[in-house]
């Protein structure tokens, strides 16, 4: 695959001009799918981007340009956003029309009228790149079938790796669409519910009011006992819909739950990314070179192993408090670096063997005396095979890097407080779990455990894809995959 | 720092300064970094781990230790005899009979059981133990000896062993009342090994049931249960011991959590309370045991392997 890419680059462009009508279409239908969402995609990276400027230290030229640049973001028209399909209304009269929402539907129909969408939105999107490697398969690849064709027929016919796959795809869906799918937003009703103002019906006065979100909050708690709760899929009485209930300080559980995801993704990404850079590199220098280099690699991974990593991130968490990198990302940056400089030594001893198998075979001996540069054949001939296990171990250890997060922020610590995590949603819930206000710790709990669960069983997909020898011998990944068990 | 003769007088003590006197007048100098970089090693290595800061003032690491040990001890004796005792059998049965409608649900219950977050499967667990009354209509509180579900055990009869001879009664029923309290938190600490144990049993079963020396012996006639016993139960032992050695390693990240929904006051929650308070010195000393505790227990189980397994061996052949 990788060894030959550039090869295939070369003659790709020729096969495309030769043979361009289903190159063309696919990519026009792509651009036309892109573009009704190309103001959302245009607002995540102006996000990212004054993500990026708010943590350059010394002051910021260019806060205004990105300001007025999110402005512009948010005026581009977006099929799947908040102003087109608003499900925030009131009530005009008691029982009367409401106004505000989408065609007048009720808050809970227009809300799920946008989730709906969103999903299908998504659905498209992948069956459209699923299509586009069935179309490249047929059209424009220059072998009739590789390696890779068996793996992915393996795949796909792994039910419970496909199980994985299509959990991981909702997960990743609640992260990346998160201001759409809530029914309000982080800003609106976490962060600076005293910032923004809502109209709602009064049944007292017997008429609109316009109060503070952060009152509407306050009126509808989740405490557990008495009239204090706003259970799963339910209004409150300020009009608003919550399909997940309210947290117990009023604040809307669904929106908790999906910019929580937004948290744990990057977490784990940036953690994964980290680990996995630092696992390839020395897996292929150890195994390239073995000896002296392997063996002050098992010393030092070995060092970090033996440190707890629970108990280091709690210790990085409580000595790193306030200082500047805590701040990046609401913490989120500082727990994602120890998780990836701790992590890699695990992941790195799990490819070592495949890594060490590909390294003692004929072409990497024949790179070699034919005088290639070792990074090249390590890049070209060894890294290939090893690619598969990586993607195996990287799926099982993402989903222990996003209970270790969540355990944190549930005993308080790592991500700063009014930034959504798992974690938080279970502590606030934890004195209700017996009450009517089950649900703030028993949704979070059980989202964790199907995304865990989800993560889990796509490494067993692929691994059994790339490998279907090894259905039987699970010790390795068992101990990759425990490395989370400690939250 | 109302008193700066005490400040200086505290940083002596700690080694952050030094007193010297200078033409008749005592003053106090910085120790350079390496200097206390030495200092820290040196008694790290030599075991002299100094006293608390700021949980228990001025008293000396390993008293504390001493103090809370025990509890963790205990925590972590149940918590690895439940996860043998439930994952292993299971495991076992689903390798003897697989593909069949109990092994499905036991190996999709263990997958699932390993995902689960110890903090949550502690929160759930508690809140549905302290209201078992009104759930279940069978008090768990008052099941066999009256306890609470959240506080440490009382273990007095670990500490006076001889109260078992003074007064039988007070101490067995302290035995029991200690394990009733210690078994929702050692299954929580437990579920991820437990999950572990019964995938690899089952396997390493399926593995060793269609070895050849199985089938030798089922072309011998020995019954199944001797086959079951002799050939399969023992073989398919050796790829669990570094499962359940690695056990340790997870306990003692676990405890922490375990032990602060449990409200167990053990080794966990010491070492929590001491990193968000800044005993420093208290802290360094626990991570350093535990490393320590680590690695004795990795040596441990590559001499359990060569008990075990003869194949494996360290002498030059």
């Amino acid at each position: 695959m990788t060894g030959t890419q550039h090869a295939i680059h070369e003659s790709m462009r020729s096969r495309i001009v030769a043979n361009y009508r289903p190159a063309l279409l696919w990519v026009t239908v792509l651009f036309a799918i892109v573009a009704f969402e190309a103001g959302a995609i245009f607002n995540l990276l102006v996000e990212i981007l004054q993500g990026l400027v708010s943590v350059y230290p010394f002051g910021n030229p260019f806060a205004e340009q990105v300001a007025s640049a999110k402005s512009v973001s948010e005026s581009i028209p977006t099929l799947l956003s908040r102003e087109t399909i608003p499900n925030q209304g009131w009530q005009t009269s008691a029982n009367g029309p409401w106004e505000g929402t989408f065609l007048g539907l009720e808050p809970m129909a227009a809300w799920l009228l946008r989730f709906l969408l969103t999903y299908a939105y998504a659905g498209v999107i992948v069956a459209w790149f699923a299509y586009g490697y069935r179309l490249y398969r047929r059209h424009y690849r220059r072998a009739d079938w590789t390696p890779t064709d068996d793996v992915v027929r393996r795949l796909s016919s792994h039910s419970w790796g496909k199980f994985g796959l299509a959990v991981v795809l909702v997960f990743l869906v609640m992260a990346l669409f998160a201001p759409t799918l809530g029914p309000t937003t982080s800003e609106q009703n976490i962060e600076n519910p005293y910032s923004y103002t809502m109209k709602h019906f009064d049944a007292e006065s017997g008429s609109v009011e316009e109060i503070y979100v952060g009152d509407a909050n306050s009126g509808s708690e989740s405490q557990g006992a008495g009239d204090d709760n706003i259970g799963p899929w339910s209004y409150d009485d300020f009009g608003r819909f919550h399909p997940f209930g309210t947290l117990p300080n009023g604040k809307d559980l669904f929106t908790f739950m999906v910019y929580g995801a937004r948290v744990s993704l990057f977490i784990g990404l940036t953690a994964m990314g980290i680990m996995g850079v630092l696992a390839t590199v020395f897996a292929m220098v150890t195994a390239y070179y073995k000896g002296l280099v392997d063996l002050s690699v098992v010393i030092v991974g070995d060092s970090v192993m033996a440190i707890p990593q629970l108990l280091l991130l709690i210790l990085v968490a409580a000595v790193f408090n306030g200082h500047w990198l805590d701040s990046i990302y609401n913490g989120g940056l500082l727990i994602a670096l120890v998780f990836g400089f701790t992590g890699w030594p695990a992941l790195w001893r799990a490819v070592r063997g495949p890594a060490f198998q590909v390294s003692t075979e004929e072409w990497v001996d024949a790179a070699r005396s034919f005088g290639q540069r070792p990074s090249a054949t390590m890049r070209k001939h060894m890294l290939p095979y090893v690619v598969g296990y990586l993607l195996v171990y990287a799926s099982m250890t993402l989903g222990g890097v996003i209970i270790g997060t969540a355990a944190l922020s549930f005993l308080g610590i790592g991500i700063d407080q009014p930034t959504p995590e798992w974690g938080t949603a279970v502590a606030r819930g934890q004195p209700f779990v017996a009450t009517q206000s089950w649900h703030i710790a028993m949704i979070p709990g059980l989202m964790v455990v199907a995304v865990v669960t989800a993560f889990n069983a796509l490494g067993d997909g692929i691994r059994d894809a790339i490998d279907p020898q090894s259905e039987g011998s699970e010790g390795g990944t068992s101990t990759a995959a425990a490395g989370g068990g400690g939250g | 720092m109302g008193n700066p003769a005490g400040y200086h007088e505290v940083a002596v003590n700690l080694g952050i300064e030094r007193q010297v006197t200078v033409n008749g007048e005592t003053r106090y100098v910085d120790v350079p970094l390496w200097e206390q970089y030495v200092d820290f090693m040196t008694n790290l290595l030599t075991f002299n781990l100094g006293q608390s800061w700021v949980i228990y003032e001025s008293t000396s690491v390993y008293e504390i230790i001493a103090l809370r040990a025990p509890r963790t001890i205990w925590l972590g004796f149940w918590s690895v005899l439940i996860a043998l005792f439930v994952g292993i059998p299971l495991g076992f049965y689903a390798g003897l009979n697989p593909n069949t409608w109990g092994d499905y649900s036991a190996s999709f219950g263990g997958i699932v059981w390993r995902a689960m977050p110890n903090f949550w499967l502690a929160v759930i667990l508690v809140a549905v133990l302290s209201n078992s009354q009104q759930l279940f209509g069978f008090s768990w509180q008052n099941w066999l000896v009256s306890t609470n579900v959240v506080t440490s055990p009382n273990l007095t009869f670990l500490r006076d062993p001889a109260l078992f001879l003074r007064d039988t009664g007070t101490a067995v029923e302290q035995l029991i009342g200690a394990t009733k309290q210690i078994l929702p938190a050692a299954l929580v600490l437990g579920s991820s090994s437990m999950g572990n144990e019964m995938r690899i049993g089952r396997t390493a079963v399926l593995e060793t049931i269609h070895s050849n020396y199985v089938e030798t012996a089922r072309a011998k006639g020995l019954s199944q249960r001797s086959i079951v016993w002799k050939h399969v139960f023992r073989n398919a032992l050796i790829p669990l011991v570094p499962i359940i050695t690695a056990e340790a390693f997870l306990l003692i990240g676990g405890s922490v959590i375990v032990e602060y929904v449990f409200a167990i006051n053990g080794l966990g929650q010491l070492f929590f309370t001491a990193a968000t308070q800044g005993d420093l010195p208290l802290v360094g000393s626990l991570a350093f045991i535990f490393i320590v505790l680590t690695l004795s227990l990795n040596i441990l189980q590559d001499l359990l392997y060569t008990i075990i397994d003869p194949r494996v061996g360290y002498e030059e052949n």
